[in-house]
């Protein structure tokens, strides 16, 4: 088990810098840079500033800069942020991202696997229809689009809700931007818990369970969810990792402070060290999350064994 | 199953929806947009725009920007809240001596920064030379070009001082001269600082030995960089010979023309005239810093624990990418007249997100352009829609170095065969035939561009060879493949393009097509002439003289290419002149040259589109939309509100 998991870690080593150095070739790719505008800057304040950021260095330089930054987790300035850190901003954008990614997180398993399971218990039954056609709803509505149908019912028409904006965790502000970014995770976990529970529920270990003479609640909790959970967890880890990363649309729809709005105003300013720092996290986190999901199958699953 | 039925789902909850918002908002109060309830408190909830680069009032050149320095920081002159003139602010009065080479101001001795140190000339000296300084990047140091040196110490030239006979060389003796300065009129004074006719006190003409430095002819400045150099001297050979044996002086701050005469006297020396200068002292470039704090922090001075503002307001916190938040500053001059306890502005850059916080009732009033052109019809009628012309124009850029639009003859036609009215009429805008906007500048002779003429048009493009053998236009002898209408995703370019598009297939029968490109690669597309025919663009003022639009084309690195020596002259003539009506006529004629060669197709003046609730009261949508805020208030009393647009006229 330990081996296990030094060798993946030393994987992802490697991986990130893959990651890196192709992230860093696509921003040099990109046309622009992060002064570029509509009204063009004089050649002189042009060259004052790329002087003054080290653009005016051959690539090798600058790329041996981006790789030293990475050993070293700390990422630099932010070209268009003056006097702004990488990692500051990171730390800032994160909480916000990973609150709202976790509420939605804990939403869709509640609610998904929930509605999985009695889909599963009573197939073909009205619970059966009705909620996998809601989970085809939530899975075919994407995101920019009920995120704002669901400001023009609870905030524009009911004023319940902000449309818009932070106010800190939790609070009312978090509501529709939650639910928003979990309805798709609802939907692909209420259908992955419905097949993967039928799918148990006629193997021979249930059937076995049933002749001890345990009842059904018993077995449904005891062994069913178990084995019937096994996909869920394998799409969870990645999906959290990614919820609690920045999540680009949602974040943007609702204007939060997150990682993903950072990240895409990024992308659009040309803002290299900021781009390479996100980057560099999300791949860092989505990569120790999927260690994660491999090391929980190993709990879960009494099929599987680490050698 | 689900398929279809998914989508009528959806589509059921959507009409649900729209519906339920229909009857509701109805039911509500129809003329204005959404809630009206004063905030509790005396607070602007405002929204200025994306996340700013830094709150350093020299670094950034966006509006998003600048309406943040505006509470933060104060100039020599502000902003007037109406016109956008600018108005007396920690100078008292300003006083231009005759040839327009020398501003005098006289600034007021109760300017305080926000840790109660007073604001003197010195600190205005300090902020232009630091403003410069190559090392801090700033986007926006162009502006401070007309102050004598103040280029080549931004661009680190050189001087060349001659060892022997202890000289430096002078730019006279190298460079072709132009044209002898016009005679100038008598001594000018801004309108805004005449009420004060006083003459200058004694020491506004006090003669020091860096005013002597400043009256004497210019110094020859060179590129700094051995390369440049080297260019520049290959191209002359009358000034290599003149170098040879010569030293290099780097241009430092101490030769940059502002002086402080005494503490509160500020005397600049202009390196050429430039009477659009008093214009720009409200830019926040020119807005008073600290010394102190600067040098002890570097660019962390800015962090709400330890900035020091010189404006009506204070920095409380910023919450990055969510808000900043401002408080009346209880040391600034005029306090007592500031109305506002806070400001809150809102770091939000997506119209509907805006829209949605603004009918809610979580915003008082938004920045310009935020109703997009798709909800006019709905929002047009509405009494808190704010609606006024600004100091900006739409138009096109035509690629002049190459393709068919390197012909005269198309660009006219291009221009002609497009119904600008009916392009307005449905943008709820003005039409633009020329690229001076008309009524911004009062007393600007407004010229006429060509009209819209689809038959005149065919008839140029004969003339330039694409006809048939009856010599009538013939649109398939037109290269339609080599020109594309070049346009970035922003807010409402495409329907736009779209609209263009559709009238050059129905006036000319050519269809050109439309090709929308990522920002960033648009931008450089463009300066680089890297497109074939034509690109969208658009040019807001950077100050409120004519010579901010006119001065795109001053040289020929501006996206299309052209490029007219009569053009500049005019230009540099007009600049010389300081009689305000002789100089509007001297740029008019430039312009009128510009139209000639067409070298771009105005198509509208840019209205202010912006929301209001109806009891903030000192806000208008004036030519810049920067406000001065500390003339903005929340009035509680229904009876006072504005109920449409606010009085514009003084």
């Amino acid at each position: 088990m330990l081996r296990f998991i030094i060798r993946r870690v030393v994987v992802i080593i490697p991986m990130v810098l893959i990651v890196i150095s192709l992230t860093w070739v696509l921003v040099r790719l990109a046309p622009g840079n992060f002064y570029t505008g509509e009204k063009k800057l004089s050649t002189g304040i042009e060259a004052n500033l790329r002087e003054k950021y080290g653009l005016d260095k051959p690539w090798y330089v600058q790329y041996g800069k981006v790789l030293k930054n990475i050993v070293r987790l700390d990422f630099g300035n932010s070209l268009k942020y003056e006097g702004q850190s990488v990692n500051q901003i990171l730390w800032r954008g994160l909480p916000v991202s990973a609150a709202l990614g976790l509420s939605a997180y804990l939403i869709a398993l509640l609610v998904g696997i929930t509605t999985g399971s009695l889909s599963a218990l009573k197939p073909n039954s009205w619970i059966d229809y009705s909620s996998m056609t809601l989970a085809m709803l939530g899975i075919s509505i994407p995101n920019f689009v009920l995120g704002p149908l669901l400001v023009l019912l609870f905030s524009l028409t009911l004023f319940w809700f902000p449309p818009a904006l932070w106010d800190g965790f939790p609070s009312r502000s978090m509501v529709l931007p939650a639910l928003t970014l979990s309805a798709i995770y609802i939907a692909y976990i209420a259908r992955l818990t419905r097949s993967g529970m039928l799918e148990i529920m006629r193997s021979d270990y249930i059937r076995t369970a049933r002749a001890k003479g345990l009842t059904e609640g018993q077995v449904v909790t005891r062994h069913a969810l178990r084995g019937g959970l096994l996909p869920v967890v394998s799409f969870s880890g990645p999906a959290l990792a990614f919820l609690i990363t920045g999540t680009v649309v949602v974040e943007k729809v609702f204007a939060l402070p997150g990682l993903g709005n950072y990240f895409i105003n990024a992308c659009f300013n040309r803002d290299e060290p900021l781009i390479i720092g996100i980057v560099a996290f999300i791949a860092i986190t989505v990569l120790v999350f999927n260690l994660l999901v491999d090391v929980a199958y190993g709990f879960i699953d009494p099929r599987i064994r680490y050698s | 199953m689900s398929h279809s039925g998914s989508r009528f789902a959806t589509v059921l909850i959507i009409v649900g929806c729209l519906i339920a918002t229909g009857c509701l908002v109805s039911a509500r109060n129809k003329s204005f947009f959404g809630k009206t309830d004063p905030p509790r408190e005396n607070i602007l909830r405002y929204v200025s725009g994306s996340e700013p680069e830094s709150l350093d009032p020299q670094i950034p050149n966006l509006q998003n920007e600048a309406r943040i320095s505006l509470a933060l920081f104060e100039g020599l002159a502000e902003y007037d809240p109406k016109t956008s003139e600018p108005a007396p602010a920690l100078a008292e009065r300003w006083v231009v001596n005759k040839d327009w080479s020398e501003i005098v101001f006289y600034l007021r001795h109760d300017g305080r920064f926000s840790n109660g140190d007073p604001i003197t000339a010195r600190d205005f000296v300090y902020t232009i030379r630091r403003g410069l300084a190559p090392g801090l990047g700033s986007r926006t140091a162009s502006l401070a070009y007309p102050i004598k040196y103040a280029q080549a110490f931004n661009e680190g030239r050189v001087f060349v001082f001659d060892p022997n006979t202890k000289t430096f060389l002078l730019e006279r003796d190298f460079v072709e001269s132009t044209e002898p300065a016009a005679p100038s009129a008598a001594e000018t004074k801004q309108p805004a600082a005449s009420k004060n006719d006083v003459q200058p006190p004694e020491n506004a003409t006090a003669e020091t030995e860096f005013h002597r430095f400043m009256q004497s002819p210019a110094r020859l400045a060179l590129p700094g960089k051995e390369k440049a150099r080297k260019a520049a001297l290959d191209a002359n050979p009358k000034l290599k010979a003149a170098v040879d044996g010569k030293q290099f002086v780097t241009v430092t701050a101490d030769s940059v023309g502002v002086e402080a005469v005494d503490d509160y006297t500020l005397r600049i020396s202009l390196m050429q005239p430039a009477p659009y200068f008093i214009s720009m002292m409200p830019h926040q470039f020119f807005r008073a810093i600290h010394q102190k704090t600067i040098e002890k922090f570097g660019n962390r001075w800015t962090d709400p624990d330890k900035i020091v503002t010189s404006g009506p307001f204070k920095l409380d916190s910023w919450s990055h990418y969510d808000r900043i938040v401002v408080s009346r500053e209880p040391h600034y001059w005029d306090a007592a007249n500031v109305r506002l306890d806070k400001i809150i502005f809102y770091l939000l850059d997506s119209n509907t997100t805006i829209l949605s916080l603004y009918k809610s009732g979580g915003l008082d009033a938004t920045y310009n352009h935020t109703v997009p052109a798709a909800w006019l019809d709905g929002i047009g009628p509405m009494k808190d829609f704010m609606d006024a012309s600004e100091a900006a124009v739409d138009f096109y850029n035509f690629n002049t170095t190459k393709g068919p639009t390197k012909d005269v003859r198309v660009r006219k036609a291009m221009n002609m065969s497009l119904d600008k009215k009916a392009l307005a009429d449905w943008r709820h805008v003005h039409a633009l035939t020329t690229l001076i906007p008309e009524g911004i500048f009062p007393g600007y002779p407004q010229l006429k561009g060509d009209s819209f003429d689809p038959e005149k048009a065919k008839k140029l493009l004969a003339d330039a060879g694409y006809r048939d053998a009856s010599g009538n236009f013939d649109p398939k002898k037109f290269e339609a493949s080599e020109v594309e209408l070049i346009v970035n995703p922003d807010a409402n370019n495409i329907p736009y393009a779209e609209f263009i598009q559709a009238q050059w297939k129905r006036n000319l029968g050519a269809t050109i097509s439309i090709r929308v490109m990522e920002n960033k690669t648009y931008f450089v597309a463009q300066a680089a002439l890297d497109y074939k025919g034509v690109s969208r663009t658009g040019w807001s003022a950077d100050y409120l003289d004519p010579f901010t639009f006119l001065g795109i084309f001053y040289t020929s690195s501006n996206p299309t290419g052209w490029s007219d020596p009569k053009y500049v002259e005019l230009l540099d003539r007009a600049n010389r002149t300081t009689d305000h009506q002789e100089r509007y006529a001297l740029l008019a004629q430039a312009e009128q040259i510009l139209l000639d060669a067409q070298p771009i197709m105005p198509t509208t003046v840019p209205t202010t589109r912006m929301m209001k609730k109806p009891y903030v009261k000192g806000l208008y949508p004036n030519p810049t939309t920067l406000h001065s805020w500390k003339a903005v208030y929340i009035e509680r009393d229904p009876s006072k509100w504005d109920y449409g647009m606010p009085d514009m006229s003084k």
